[in-house]
């Protein structure tokens, strides 16, 4: 291998200067098929109403539940809309389990549900019982193994095995030609960090693939997404810092070892249940030990060191932190108030505060945003939420100096393009001096610049591989809000809906304030972009984010994250 | 369901925030891209202040620079401190604005591909400048501090500039240690950021303002008695010239005739001429934009409005903005504009090629064709023809006094009136004495240009 390295190495110039010509024009046309043919099944699957079960009325009326939670309620958006007396705004929740049994949770109404006569607050439904609901009599009619072994070849399946295999293949090709690339241009010393980091995503991709097929999962659009970006990534490593390819791409095997647990403990929602409260110690214990015994670098205590090994705690408290924030919809029914949630968000943001990592807590807030507006559907809360911010925001630049400066000099950078705007006036010259199809290869100005992987690393991209790429980029991760938004419509329970909106939300944040930061349009606040960044944790932190979005992956066959069931296939638990 | 699946949109809240942004930022690209990529200090483009990519020939070929990275200067001292002046050196003590207002051309920027070149290969910058005349002029120059320059006045092409002191880049002096001052303004573009004043040439202005102004100026007498009165003040010429016309006085650069000239013209006639013969306007070309002169008799008395027609009193000149003067003269009156960058090249395609521009009129073709045989005139009465063999040589000396303890400076402004060699040229040597030590200056510069293409680089 290292003799072939070494062979490409040693290629006469003009090799290198024809095959980095034609790269230029390969790589783009390669990525944009790659992801129209990625994000095509992510963005057109059909969202067919699927119905799991009826709730007949005494007086003939049936009711068709097309989710695995229904509220039942006077309230126009409650999913079975019964408009009486006695019936309260939200009063009860059905929910579907796994096994295709059924409960009824009373939604803290104020005329109560009763299953054959005696009031309960929550009850597992046997066939024929009778609930009783504002003084309507009714029956719960689940569907039969065999309707829901129909419903299941119904359902959109997920794109053919062939096509998530191809895509594999282009993406593996587009590796290839990556490291080819740097081999060529690269000093030689450099030759085995960059055939570990882009054939090691190869090899992590191929295994992934071929443990879906074992568990009978062809769906694997938005995974090949993530080894795309990265790729681009390890471009990005291959260039500025070539001796951590190794580091990163280890990172990555953590990440999707993280993404596969994550996934495994959310595909059973009992289970998943039990492990929001592990999550939530984990999370705010991640951010008590950094702030006890983490180490300041450049501005911000968020680092852990132990050893030669260091990480970024944060970056995990954000996957337990969507982990908590989620929440099935009996219990939000429920317990309507948001207060246990509100002070563990404030106790993070606190904690953050303290470490003066004010571009974490910013990302936090907008999870919060998120998981609090779904929860309650309150604009007010919201309103609230965003007031208090702009206190917070005022507060922080009063006590961090370093967050200030950085103020001062957005939209003003090219008045000082010798200090205070220096990262961001030298990554618009390097990204304008890429036009939109990049210099090619390792012929970037970009890697003399501080944090040129990972907080500015678009424009390093954009300097190599060309605006497009940077487009490119930026699509996919739109691509992946898109999709959360998407299966929100067929969710099956809330929690899932819940999780892979704020996951979603967040790998967007993310993206917003490291690529809009980058170029001036936004402060620069040093947060990675997902999986692009050179940074363990962040990278480890995407994934586990990523396993949210898939477990709301509803398509048949698609998901780990989601089971078989009993008729959808054979179980496989 | 239906409830939180209803409240999903917020995450789009945050996918158009993001597209929004990238947008903003795609339009902010697509109308500054060009601007950033030759911003000062763009590293694709610069290094110290100067421009880091392509390389520099002159009008001939020959290499001068190689921009990229250390800077390769080229193997020949002379040839390095004559153009060190326009070329620049490595630390950005002598930048060159010729050269960095021509980096998005040198670079080769465009949209598709940014300032990337197949095979890296940066744009090439082809001068007006020719080599071997740079050199002729700084050795003809012998160490004096001062400029000559040399342009094409029927094209605008400026075939030779050199300012000294000079320097070596490859070999800078220790300028800390220079006890005699010989290094003293080194970093100085004497022909483009010097102002002079300029003694007797400045009588090509006046002569040509009666010219226009005056209809029976060449029928008129004047008479110089060694002196000429104005009250307690007086204007003195170095002999006596008795009674002369205008054609005569020229040639023997009366001070006394020209005075009483100045006074018949007035304030407002000379100011009216100076400013439309362009004489104290900064030149602008190739993003550089020389000093400014000064020519200011507002508050002047008679005998300083006459000090003032001779080149003296507060005059000052640019001898860029001197040399288009001459130049027009030259052409008719109707002057070409000076360019430095001919032509730029990327790849073999041309990114840049120069142009001919002339410049408006600054005075009748009548009044142009007069000056000239007043000129021509002057140089085979006072200086004698041979001293430029094979060339009809247009041309007037100064004798600026700077006052101090420093010799007078020595000025020479003229131009070649033949079809083959149409120059135009100035020569400014401080602390020199006569203008007419000038002479064997610009004929050897001269001498150098007729060599054409076919000159030896030696």
């Amino acid at each position: 291998m290292m003799f072939l390295a070494s062979t490409i190495h040693d290629a006469p110039q003009v090799y290198v200067d024809v095959f980095i010509a034609i790269l230029r024009w390969i790589a783009p046309i390669l990525s944009l098929v790659l992801f129209v043919r990625c994000v095509y099944p992510l963005l057109t699957f059909k969202r067919e109403p699927e119905i799991w079960a009826r709730l007949c009325l005494a007086n003939g009326k049936k009711y068709a539940l097309t989710h695995w939670e229904n509220v039942i309620g006077k309230s126009k958006s409650s999913d079975v809309v019964l408009d009486r007396r006695g019936v309260s705004r939200s009063h009860a929740v059905l929910t579907r389990y796994d096994d295709g049994s059924w409960s009824i949770t009373d939604a803290d109404s104020e005329g109560g549900v009763f299953v054959n006569g005696i009031r309960v607050s929550f009850r597992a439904l046997e066939p024929e019982d009778i609930i009783t609901i504002g003084g309507a009599d009714m029956v719960l009619q689940p569907i039969s193994g065999k309707q829901e072994q129909k419903l299941a070849k119904m359902r959109t399946g997920n794109s053919s095995v062939f096509a998530n295999f191809s895509n594999l293949i282009l993406l593996t090709v587009f590796q290839l030609l990556c490291a080819v690339a740097f081999l060529l241009v690269d000093s030689g010393e450099t030759a085995q960090s960059v055939l570990l980091g882009f054939g090691g995503i190869s090899v992590c991709q191929w295994l992934l693939m071929l443990f879906y097929l074992c568990i009978k999962r062809t769906s694997f659009e938005v995974e090949t997404i993530a080894f795309f970006l990265c790729t681009m990534g390890m471009c990005v490593i291959a260039t500025v810092t070539p001796d951590e390819a190794f580091k990163q791409l280890i990172a990555m095997v953590i990440g999707v070892v993280l993404f596969l647990l994550v996934g495994w403990s959310l595909r059973d929602l009992q289970r998943a249940k039990v492990f929001r409260y592990v999550a939530g110690v984990a999370g705010i214990c991640f951010l008590l030990i950094t702030l006890l015994f983490g180490q300041e670098y450049y501005g911000a205590k968020n680092w852990l060191v132990l050893g030669s090994f260091s990480l970024q705690p944060s970056e995990l408290t954000k996957v337990c932190f969507v982990y908590v924030g989620a929440s099935a919809m009996d219990r939000i029914m429920t317990k309507r108030n948001l207060i246990s949630f509100i002070v563990y968000s404030v106790a993070l943001c606190g904690c953050l505060a303290l470490m003066n990592d004010f571009g974490t807590a910013l990302i936090f807030f907008c999870a919060f945003l998120v998981i609090a507006y779904m929860r309650s559907g309150s604009i007010g809360t919201i309103t609230l939420a965003c007031t208090s911010l702009g206190f917070a925001g005022v507060v922080a630049l009063k006590i961090a100096p370093h967050a200030m400066r950085r103020f001062q000099s957005y939209r003003h950078i090219w008045e000082d393009p010798l200090d205070a705007g220096y990262q961001q006036t030298r990554a618009l010259m390097c990204m304008a001096s890429g036009g939109i199809l990049g210099v090619g290869a390792g012929m970037g100005q970009m890697k003399s610049i501080f944090a040129a992987d990972s907080d500015v690393a678009v424009a390093t991209l954009t300097e190599e591989w060309g605006l497009i790429m940077l487009a490119i980029v930026i699509l996919c991760v739109v691509a992946l809000g898109i999709f959360a938004l998407r299966s929100a419509a067929v969710g099956r329970s809330s929690f899932y809906t819940i999780g892979s909106c704020t996951a979603a939300s967040v790998l967007l944040v993310q993206a917003i304030l490291n690529a809009l930061g980058t170029v001036d349009v936004l402060p620069l606040t040093g947060v990675t972009f997902p999986f692009l960044s050179n940074g363990g944790s962040s990278m480890i932190g995407a994934w586990g984010l990523l396993a949210f979005i898939k477990a709301a992956d509803t398509r048949q066959n698609a998901s780990f994250a989601i089971r078989l069931g009993k008729f959808g296939g054979e179980a496989d638990e | 369901m239906n409830r939180i699946a209803g409240r999903a949109w917020i995450t789009i809240l945050f996918v158009l925030i993001l597209l929004g942004g990238f947008i903003f930022f795609l339009f902010e690209y697509a109308t500054s891209a060009g601007e950033w990529v030759v911003f000062s200090g763009s590293p694709h483009v610069y290094n110290a202040g100067n421009i880091n990519c392509g390389t520099v020939i002159d009008s001939e070929g020959y290499v001068l620079l190689d921009m990229e990275g250390e800077r390769d200067y080229s193997s020949d001292k002379f040839l390095r401190m004559s153009t060190v002046h326009w070329l620049g050196d490595r630390y950005g003590y002598v930048d060159a604005p010729a050269l960095s207002s021509y980096a998005e051309q040198i670079a080769g920027f465009d949209m598709l591909n940014g300032v990337y070149n197949y095979g890296d290969q940066a744009g090439v910058v082809k001068l007006t400048l020719r080599a071997s005349v740079q050199k002729a002029a700084l050795t003809a120059l012998g160490g004096r501090k001062g400029t000559v320059a040399v342009y094409n006045y029927k094209t605008g092409e400026l075939l030779c500039s050199v300012s000294t002191p000079a320097f070596d880049p490859d070999n800078p002096p220790d300028i800390t240690n220079d006890p005699d001052g010989i290094y003293e303004g080194m970093y100085l573009n004497r022909f483009t950021q010097s102002v002079y004043t300029p003694g007797s040439i400045f009588k090509i202005v006046t002569l040509a303002a009666a010219l226009e102004s005056v209809p029976d100026i060449e029928t008129q007498k004047f008479t110089c008695s060694g002196s000429y009165q104005f009250g307690v003040d007086r204007i003195t010429c170095e002999a006596v010239h008795g009674e002369q016309d205008i054609k005569t006085a020229f040639s023997n650069s009366c001070n006394c005739a020209f005075a009483q000239i100045a006074l018949q013209l007035g304030k407002e006639t000379l100011q009216k001429y100076v400013a439309q013969f362009g004489i104290t306007q900064p030149v602008v070309f190739d993003g550089i934009t020389t000093a400014g002169g000064s020519y200011d008799i507002n508050d002047a008395h008679d005998v300083n409005v006459a000090w003032s027609a001779i080149g003296q009193y507060n005059d000052q000149v640019n001898p860029a903005a001197f040399l288009s003067f001459v130049g027009a003269i030259a052409n008719g009156g109707e002057g070409n504009a000076m360019y430095f960058v001919d032509e730029i090249s990327v790849g073999g395609s041309l990114t840049y090629e120069a142009q001919t521009k002339g410049n408006t009129r600054i005075m009748s073709s009548a009044t142009a064709e007069k000056v000239a045989e007043y000129m021509s005139h002057n140089v085979s009465v006072r200086y004698g023809a041979e001293n430029f063999p094979g060339l009809t040589v247009c041309a007037k000396t100064g004798t600026a006094e700077v006052g101090g303890e420093k010799k007078s400076n020595a000025m020479f402004a003229g131009f070649v009136q033949d079809d083959a060699y149409p120059y135009a040229f100035i020569v400014c040597m401080e602390d020199t004495g006569y203008g007419k030590n000038c002479i064997p200056v610009i004929s050897a510069v001269l001498e150098a240009c007729k060599k054409g293409v076919n000159g030896a680089l030696n």
